[in-house]
């Protein structure tokens, strides 16, 4: 059993104060969903939840264990940011296969590309896909490690209803396995994950 | 370090036009000098020796952005940071892939390009060693002032304003032959300082 706390968060951006004394904590299992308006500080959480910002008060601890101490916390969360950390000027498979280089972990393309139905585009462009399709690939980014928690930042933009029930039931199945979500959102997504906190 | 050099590799093999364009350019720049100065052997190889300077200089300066900026704009930049727990590690992969990608080039078409100047083998030989070591030390100033501006955009000029006066010593240095020991040092002063400010700017993007 697997758990994330956070312990009187408060997080200065410049002279702003984005996060202020934010407790919470989330087990094996459960998907948080993170609401608030345009630059309540949903995307600081995120980034300070996986290190990428270290400087804050407070504490997050990964199973008991402050994540700013251990080094080995990078490889139990995945982030997928808003921005989609695709190459514009490459094929699908040629960003595919640019992960796989950076995360170290074979996989099959085709086997990737169909959990969201997108195999007819691996060679195309990423350039000529639409925002959506380039969402979709960018998520495909959580196959590539064996995380214990996923941090995904406004996921649902731009993803057609199909593809939302997609990636609803990849989080779900990703909860079975005893797996952590962290969701930021402007949309109320409370009929389909109950835990939510707004920020 | 090993699997963010290949994927900066493969990369670049992917957008294959970063070779074609940056030794196209290299040559261009020294292929037009003779129909300005003319055919005039003597004269041919004195320009040769500044010409490749500011060739060299215009393919590492034009070429800058690629270095940090392109992977902080799509978001490959986290990615990166997340799998390489040592910043240094990412700088000196950034170094190689850099020299690797755009330097190397120049030299592949370099001999070819000193025939058609008259340069002599020996002459050859140390504008070889004045232009590798050279090459080094502006590829580790175009790192850390990228590192710096890292999320500026649209900073061409500023970047070209701050990296043209850094240039300027490897340029009075690398136009005299038997330099190329000072080349070596300067070099290894800017390996120095660029590995502790891209460090600071990466780590300044992180915080």
């Amino acid at each position: 059993m697997n758990e994330l706390k956070i312990e009187d968060l408060t997080c200065y951006r410049g002279e702003n104060l984005v996060l202020k004394d934010l407790n919470t904590k989330i087990k094996s299992g459960e998907t948080l969903v993170i609401r608030g308006s345009n630059g309540s500080g949903k995307t600081t959480l995120l980034r300070v939840l996986s290190n990428f910002i270290k400087s804050y008060n407070g504490k997050i601890l990964f199973n008991d264990q402050n994540v700013l101490e251990d080094s080995n916390y990078r490889y139990f969360f995945n982030f997928v940011g808003q921005k989609n950390s695709l190459k514009d000027n490459l094929s699908v498979k040629n960003n595919l296969k640019l992960w796989e280089i950076i995360y170290q972990k074979n996989i099959s393309y085709s086997k990737l590309l169909e959990d969201f139905n997108l195999l007819h585009l691996m060679e195309r462009d990423v350039a000529s896909l639409s925002d959506g399709q380039k969402k979709c690939i960018s998520l495909l980014r959580l196959n590539f490690t064996e995380s214990k928690i996923w941090y995904l930042d406004e996921p649902f933009v731009f993803l057609d209803d199909e593809n939302s029930q997609t990636l609803i039931q990849k989080i779900k199945n990703f909860n079975t396995n005893n797996g952590i979500v962290i969701i930021t959102s402007n949309i109320n997504l409370q009929n389909i994950f109950t835990n939510e906190i707004k920020i | 370090m090993f699997a963010l050099l290949k994927r900066d590799l493969y990369l670049a093999l992917y957008s294959s036009s970063s070779f074609f364009y940056t030794s196209s350019f290299f040559v261009l720049v020294l292929v037009i000098l003779p129909f300005l100065f003319g055919t005039n052997d003597v004269q041919l190889q004195v320009l040769f020796k500044g010409i490749i300077w500011i060739g060299l200089s215009l393919s590492i300066l034009l070429t800058m952005e690629r270095i940090f900026n392109a992977d902080y704009e799509d978001g490959n930049l986290d990615i990166i940071l997340q799998q390489n727990p040592s910043i240094e590690v990412i700088i000196i992969s950034k170094y190689i892939t850099h020299w690797v990608v755009y330097c190397l080039p120049l030299f592949i078409v370099l001999p070819i390009l000193s025939f058609l100047f008259y340069v002599s083998l020996d002459s050859f030989f140390l504008i070889f060693l004045n232009l590798f070591f050279g090459s080094l030390g502006m590829v580790f100033i175009v790192t850390f002032v990228s590192a710096l501006t890292l999320g500026a955009k649209r900073t061409i000029f500023l970047k070209a304003i701050i990296v043209i006066p850094l240039f300027v010593p490897f340029l009075i240095f690398g136009t005299n032959l038997e330099s190329w020991p000072i080349l070596l040092a300067l070099s290894m002063m800017s390996f120095v300082l660029s590995m502790y400010v891209s460090a600071y700017g990466l780590r300044l993007y992180v915080e």
